[in-house]
């Protein structure tokens, strides 16, 4: 079980509590912190924009208010961030946030488990799989079942409504079920 | 009549039971929906997909070592100002813990033994009681859910339902409607709460009213016209006819109950505080054969929901013998110990 309550962590950083403040650094940076990288593929430029980010925060605790979301609200800030400031520091060749990302949301073989349903899936091949996914799918599926995000936080981080995570989802899905299935045929061919 | 659009993905996603049937959580969920499944073939696919999103894929996160993290906070805390908390004495750091677990645990006493309420024969008010020892959760018609504690009772009118009347002792977890602010409001004999959205308890037993709010915030507005805020964590008593008033934090000394999960979680509470939480769920009166017997502190669960049970409990923690007669019971020393 939970012990802080995110609504009791961000009332008491808000407060200004030392040990609030620690305590949100020590739940949200390591899970920032792997998305920052996924989607920039940049680990120094990451850290060095999670620290800004967590102090900013912290200096700007009283102007914002009741936030009623605060998983939500970090991970989108902070990709808010991480964005301008790689878009910053590749000013002279301007690029758009969806090319930024085209390259990057891979999946090594360790960060996969295999389920019971795939077992016939070694996860190398899983990992390419999904690796092969949209840019789109692919960050959707790490909110989902990386972070532990709910469909509902995935929308206000990603920008659309509802009903189109759960389309993202769905998609993204059925084209692994497909690939796998296929994977299967496969290797059952091969055997005989 | 024709439901297709009603089973959609969100339908299934949303329920529960769909959830554990995808995962084989729970037989009676696993069964439901294999014969659900059967009957309704013409939505297979639907529920295929929305099986996939709940199964979903399997990540091993590879997060950050807390040493790593560590490190890196006591890189940040010099920069904001901040002193390591590592540097604090330790009792600094309990008191804030204990608050965030208190208001982590939601918990709700009220009690309030008299209460003359005269809209009771109104046909439009709709009336929801329990009785002595039941447990009820209820959805009220905007979405607020309710979970009401034993010998309680709430009503309200049709055409407001949420504006709530309280005998007892309930838990609300209201619904907020950002779209137009409507508030949400719950009365009892002492003080009226009134509420944006948010998880709070309110216990009118003992001829006063407790409220612990949980989340988001409150007004109360107490029968002798006082108005107060309330912020997370915290727990206002009233009485009316005392015209007494404690604001205070809630610490995890403070006795409370946990009885919506059907457990009653006392910490070192002596045992009559504990028979009076059965005197006012069960309606039974308490005698002991002695009175030092009253001050033996408990510690722990008790089922509440089987006062045979719950007596059985509390005859092992104290060593006491318990006698129901009727309805009372007698707390005796147990020769055995």
């Amino acid at each position: 079980m939970e012990l802080h309550s995110d609504e009791t962590l961000w009332y008491f950083f808000k407060k200004g509590e030392v040990n609030a403040f620690s305590l949100l650094f020590k739940k949200y940076y390591p899970q920032l912190h792997v998305y920052g990288i996924k989607l920039s593929n940049a680990p120094s430029l990451t850290e060095d924009c999670l620290q800004n980010f967590f102090i900013q925060l912290y200096e700007d605790r009283e102007k914002k208010g009741t936030i009623k979301n605060l998983k939500a609200y970090l991970f989108v800030s902070f990709k808010r961030r991480l964005i301008k400031q790689l878009q910053k520091n590749q000013k002279n060749i301007p690029i758009s946030e969806a090319q930024f990302f085209k390259s990057n949301f891979t999946f090594s073989t360790e960060e996969i488990a295999i389920h019971q349903e795939i077992q016939f899936l070694c996860t190398t091949t899983l990992s390419q799989l999904i690796n092969q996914l949209s840019p789109r799918q692919k960050e959707v599926i790490y909110l989902k079942y990386y972070s532990n995000m709910n469909s509902k936080d995935i929308a206000e981080v990603m920008d659309m409504n509802y009903q189109s995570v759960l389309n993202v989802l769905q998609k993204a899905l059925s084209k692994l079920r497909l690939a796998s299935e296929n994977q299967q045929l496969k290797s059952i061919l091969k055997k005989s | 009549m024709d439901n297709t659009n009603k089973f959609d993905l969100q339908y299934f996603l949303s329920d529960m039971s769909f959830k554990n049937w995808a995962k084989g959580l729970n037989k009676n969920d696993i069964a439901y929906w294999n014969s659900w499944v059967q009957h309704n073939p013409k939505h297979i696919e639907t529920v295929e997909n929305a099986k996939a999103i709940v199964v979903g894929i399997n990540f091993k996160p590879q997060f950050l070592s807390n040493e790593k993290v560590d490190q890196e906070l006591s890189k940040i805390l010099p920069k904001i100002g901040l002193k390591t908390s590592t540097k604090q004495p330790l009792t600094k750091t309990r008191p804030l813990n204990k608050t965030i677990y208190f208001s982590a645990a939601a918990i709700v006493l009220i009690l309030l033994s008299w209460t003359s309420l005269s809209l009771l024969n109104d046909h439009n008010t709709i009336t929801h009681k329990t009785n002595f020892g039941e447990i009820i959760d209820l959805k009220l018609p905007d979405g607020t859910s309710v979970v009401l504690n034993g010998n309680s009772e709430i009503f309200y009118e049709k055409d407001n339902p949420r504006l709530i009347n309280l005998k007892g002792e309930a838990y609300f977890k209201v619904k907020s409607i950002p779209s137009t602010n409507a508030k949400f409001w719950v009365t009892t004999n002492d003080l009226k709460v009134e509420v944006l959205g948010t998880q709070f308890h309110v216990n009118t037993r003992e001829q006063k009213t407790n409220v612990v709010l949980d989340e988001g915030s409150i007004h109360l507005e107490f029968k002798n016209g006082d108005v107060t805020k309330m912020i997370p964590g915290e727990m206002v008593s009233f009485s009316n006819k005392s015209n007494e008033v404690v604001h205070k934090k809630v610490t995890v000394e403070t006795p409370y109950a946990l009885w919506r999960g059907g457990t009653y979680a006392f910490n070192e509470i002596p045992l009559k505080d504990v028979m009076l939480n059965l005197e006012l769920t069960y309606g039974l009166e308490v005698r002991y054969s002695s009175d030092h017997l009253k001050d033996i502190p408990i510690s722990g669960g008790i089922p509440n929901q089987n006062l045979k049970i719950c007596i059985a409990a509390i005859e092992k923690a104290t060593g006491t013998r318990i006698i129901n007669k009727g309805n009372i019971l007698q707390v005796q020393e147990n020769p055995i110990y």
